[in-house]
């Protein structure tokens, strides 16, 4: 052990203690300090690691005994988690007095932020594992704390089946890669031929797909996200489904690397689904948790876009804008992580001072809550991906990246980096759709319902954590390029880029992110100051003269009605008027509608449908009898031994 | 900084600042000839902005600083986007660079802050506006791109002075892929300037406006703001058009004045669709925008083709 070992070791031992302090009945308080201090830590030395500094510990190995360190990677994964655990526990501080069950919900919030942090350190498969496992339990957990009626056991239920049945891939995975002595070389799978080669990427692709949530996976991400704690929401969306992809990354990128063209276009064609999938499907949510998660899918979804491109280029034998794609991915993790934290944090405000989160039944909190909603406005703009705020930066270097695919090493390369980046721009358009309803909806206009116009401002570490993101989100997009050449360093065999703030890629006109955000605000500024403060009395909105009364503002459904008729061959809205009318006298009108997630429908029902029936038909040789067990165990065995003697085993 | 840079950093600052309200009233004036109306002079635009001008603000109640930034902010991200567009190929370098992306996210932060404003109004004209302009931006932006990529495989990247650059002369126009981009970026053209079929400009029915809607509670230097960069948007897909996609050839000279001709013809062009088009029905814009795509994706294909023959 050397003395630079030393602070990840504290942060180790600050993060343990954290997590155990709740269940000792010591102060909350000291708890949450604890788990930061440690998560600091931990992160500082994720960072000294990713701009420069020596790897701690050891490398990976494919034995069973424990082992950790950081390497580049890992830093950065680990810087990133800790960005965004610190805000998640600075807003627990008062967001967890008062609310059922803080005890266990600290000390899962500790366990959830360790066994993160233990994914992206551990150096061999057993520790791999149990990190993993333990972050997919952990959540489920708190949810479970938070509440157990039955549509929170049924998410809870699903969670857990689809990412165990899924991460089954990552077993699997993980495990080969141990087996054929791919976890400590790069390079050595590919001399056991093909067919270990595509099971690893296939289990790999499933299993960390799954949890990343990339579509048609994805099915549990909406479920478990909306209905877990704020402080988990912000992790799990902002991190959790971040760690997955970098075990993805681990595999695609190093155990298995070179990998075959297939993997990279899978993943280009995943990502793409995901991102308009899960844009589209945020559009139609009501509930703004609910639009949170699925729009975590798109970004999840652009990650991939990258990293396809990525392993496209690579294959291609184009390392510049291998490495590019690369970075542009990895910033848009931390991007991600920052804005989605930001936007969870933030509901969970507006849901404590507002109650329910339907966004139909919201409005006007901006005025309410001025500072919360300033950090909700800043987040959605920068998810949105609008200049001159990060999530634009990591777009555009992706949008890049495909545009430069679309230039095409070969024909058909170029027709599908056209498709992905036609499809990113109308993700960007749609994602803009989406969050700028979610900004009206929850921030303008006036409330509609009374707990909402007698909401009250957030204090202390609620108030302070989303603003602190936010003001991250402005940090980031102004000076994108300084941190891009040390992500595109923990890419392997890569290129490397200038630091510079003015971010250039070959080829394209460079991107100044720093000079856009000034020009923006200067001349926004000086026009603002042009307008002067003359201004007419003030006046209602026009409506030919009506009075606007807040019941019949602009629902959600309204405002997305065009986009839900013109996709309506994919999307399949259901739409039921009842009118009920007595002796010629209209009495009522019902409506519904609703935008059903096809996915659930046509993929995920019929499979447990078919999965039941299968158990159904197990069943029946299931007589209780204990000769006929006997007669399948002598059936076996001789089964067993004829194949023994046929040279198809042993 | 050469002459040309300067020369071209002019037209950028004094065309897109001053000339820009000409387009429009231009196309306003042609038009009304073309349907045997005498019509307004082309300075309208100026006279109506200098009337906005002296006028005071309104804000409706209930709104926050939301919808009163919306109109500097609108034209300060259209302001900016003008300095990314190349004059007669020649890009100056304000510090924004050239990048054809980074115009369209500018333009998509002045949506974003306009389409907020009429959440903040809450005015049911402005958000049913608001609602069909995104609508139709997420088509028009795929189409977009797929024009501009059309029009950077020749150059390479994205910059739009070195695709400006790649477009001039008689070589791009025995490239296939050159016409589809060309027909692509006409349609590119029609839904930004919000141009007939897509949208009439001169609605005064609030049920039919897209563009104009979330401009209706608007007032005063607030208006003005936002009328000015609807002039401002002309100018900027105008002059992209007219240097991306319109025969151009010589030095610089000889280059502006075909910019100037081409902003000529453009105008005569969209006076004419707005004489002989009716508008589309709204849901049927985004079949004609995925067509425009897939044109795009046809002269991709061709490109591609050409290139590894």
């Amino acid at each position: 052990m050397s003395s630079s070992d030393l602070p990840a070791l504290a942060g180790a031992v600050a993060l343990a203690l954290g997590t155990l302090a709740p269940l000792l009945r010591l102060r909350l308080d000291l708890a949450l300090v604890l788990q930061a201090l440690g998560v600091a830590l931990l992160g500082a030395a994720g960072a000294a690691v990713l701009f420069g500094a020596a790897p701690i510990g050891s490398g990976f190995h494919d034995g069973i005994e424990p082992a950790l360190g950081i390497d580049r990677l890992s830093g950065f994964f680990l810087a990133t988690i800790a960005l965004t655990a610190l805000a998640a526990l600075l807003y627990a501080r008062d967001y967890l007095p008062g609310h059922r069950g803080a005890r266990p919900l600290a000390a899962l919030g500790g366990l959830f932020v360790a066994s993160l942090c233990l994914v992206v350190t551990a150096r061999d498969a057993s520790l791999f594992l149990a990190g993993w496992e333990l972050m997919t339990l952990a959540p489920a957990a708190a949810i479970l704390v938070r509440g157990h009626d039955a549509p929170v056991r049924n998410a809870v239920f699903v969670y857990l089946a689809v990412t165990h049945v899924g991460g089954a891939g990552v077993w699997i995975g993980v495990l080969a890669l141990a087996h054929y002595g791919a976890l400590s070389g790069a390079g050595t799978l590919a001399a056991h031929g093909s067919g270990p080669e595509a099971l690893v990427l296939v289990a790999a692709l499933i299993g960390f797909g799954t949890k990343a949530g990339l579509m048609p996976l994805h099915s549990w991400l909406p479920r478990a996200h909306p209905v877990a704690p704020s402080n988990f929401s912000a992790l799990m969306s902002g991190v959790m489904v971040k760690v997955a992809l970098y075990g993805l990354i681990r595999v695609l990128f190093e155990w298995a690397a070179p990998v075959p063209l297939w993997a990279g276009l899978a993943l280009l064609a995943a990502g793409l689904l995901s991102a308009l999938g899960g844009v589209l499907y945020a559009l139609f949510q009501h509930d703004l948790k609910r639009l949170l998660a699925f729009s975590s899918i798109e970004n999840v979804g652009i990650v991939a876009l990258g990293l396809g491109a990525s392993l496209v280029f690579a294959w291609a034998g184009d390392p510049t804008w291998a490495t590019i794609a690369f970075a542009a991915a990895l910033l848009h993790v931390v991007n991600h992580a920052l804005v989605k934290a930001c936007l969870f944090l933030a509901a969970g405000s507006f849901e404590r001072a507002a109650g329910p989160l339907d966004l139909d039944r919201l409005g006007g909190l901006l005025r309410r809550m001025p500072w919360t909603g300033a950090a909700f406005l800043v987040g959605a703009m920068a998810i949105a991906g609008l200049p001159p705020l990060n999530g634009f930066a990591s777009e555009w270097l992706t949008l890049q990246a495909l545009v430069h695919l679309a230039f095409g090493p070969a024909f058909g390369l170029g027709i599908a980096g056209m498709i992905a980046a036609v499809g990113l721009a109308a993700t960007a358009a749609l994602a803009l759709f989406c969050f700028v309803k979610a900004v009206g909806q929850v921030l303008l206009g006036a409330p509609r319902r009374p707990e909402v116009a007698a909401a009250t401002e957030v204090r202390g570490g609620m108030r302070a954590a989303p603003l602190a993101l936010a003001a991250g989100c402005v940090a980031l997009g102004a000076v994108p390029g300084l941190l891009l050449p040390s992500l595109a360093a923990s890419a392997p065999n890569h290129v490397s880029l200038a630091a510079a703030p003015i971010i250039s890629v070959p080829g394209a006109g460079s991107f100044p992110a720093p000079w856009l955000l000034v020009g923006v605000l200067a001349v926004t500024a000086a026009l603002w100051w042009a307008r002067g403060s003359r201004r007419a009395a003030p006046v209602p909105a026009w409506a030919c003269g009506q009075r606007i009364d807040p019941r019949l503002g602009w629902t959600s459904a309204g405002f997305t009605k065009p986009v839900r008729l013109v996709l309506e061959l994919v999307l399949r809205p259901r739409r039921e008027i009842e009118v009920t009318e007595e002796g010629g006298v209209l009495r009522s009108v019902a409506y519904r509608g609703e935008v059903p997630h096809l996915f659930d429908s046509a993929l995920y029902r019929p499979a447990r449908r078919r999965a039941l029936q299968g158990a159904a038909l197990a069943r029946r040789i299931q007589s209780g009898s204990v000769r006929a067990y006997a007669a399948y165990l002598l059936v076996l065995l001789l089964v067993v031994l004829l194949a023994v003697r046929a040279g198809v085993i042993g | 900084m050469s002459g040309a840079t300067a020369a071209a950093a002019a037209v950028q600052v004094l065309g897109g600042v001053a000339l820009a309200p000409l387009l429009p009233g231009t196309i306003q004036a042609a038009k009304a000839r073309m349907q045997g109306r005498r019509g307004p002079s082309p300075l309208q635009p100026y006279r109506d902005l200098r009337k906005l001008w002296g006028k005071s603000v309104a804000d409706p109640q209930p709104t926050t600083f939301v919808y009163q930034v919306a109109p500097p902010l609108v034209a300060a991200a259209t302001a900016l986007a003008l300095l990314l567009v190349p004059i007669a190929g020649v890009a100056p370098n304000w510090g924004l660079g050239d990048d054809a992306l980074v115009l369209v996210g500018l333009l998509a932060l002045a949506r974003f802050a306009i389409a907020a404003s009429s959440w903040d109004s809450g005015s049911g004209f402005a958000l049913m506006g608001s609602s069909r302009d995104l609508t139709f931006a997420a088509f028009a932006e795929a189409l977009l791109l797929a024009a501009l990529v059309l029009a950077a495989l020749p150059a390479g990247g994205t910059a739009l002075g070195a695709m400006a650059r790649a477009a001039g002369g008689s070589g791009p126009w025995s490239e296939p892929a050159h016409w589809c981009g060309a027909a692509a970026f006409a349609l590119v053209l029609l839904v930004e300037t919000g141009r007939q079929p897509i949208d009439n400009p001169d609605t005064h029915l609030e049920l039919t406006m897209i563009h104009e809607g979330p401009l209706l509670e608007y007032a005063g230097r607030d208006l003005a703001l936002l009328q000015w960069s609807a002039a401002a948007r002309h100018w900027i897909v105008m002059v992209l058009a007219a240097g991306l996609f319109l025969p151009h050839w010589g030095g610089f000279g000889t280059q502006l004045a075909y910019l100037a001709a081409g902003l000529v013809v453009l105008c005569a062009g969209l006076a004419l669709s707005e004489t002989t088009q009716a508008k589309m029905r709204i849901l049927r814009v985004p079949g004609l925008l995925m067509g425009g795509c897939l044109l795009a994706f046809v002269g991709l294909a061709t490109g591609l083709l050409g290139a590894s023959i």
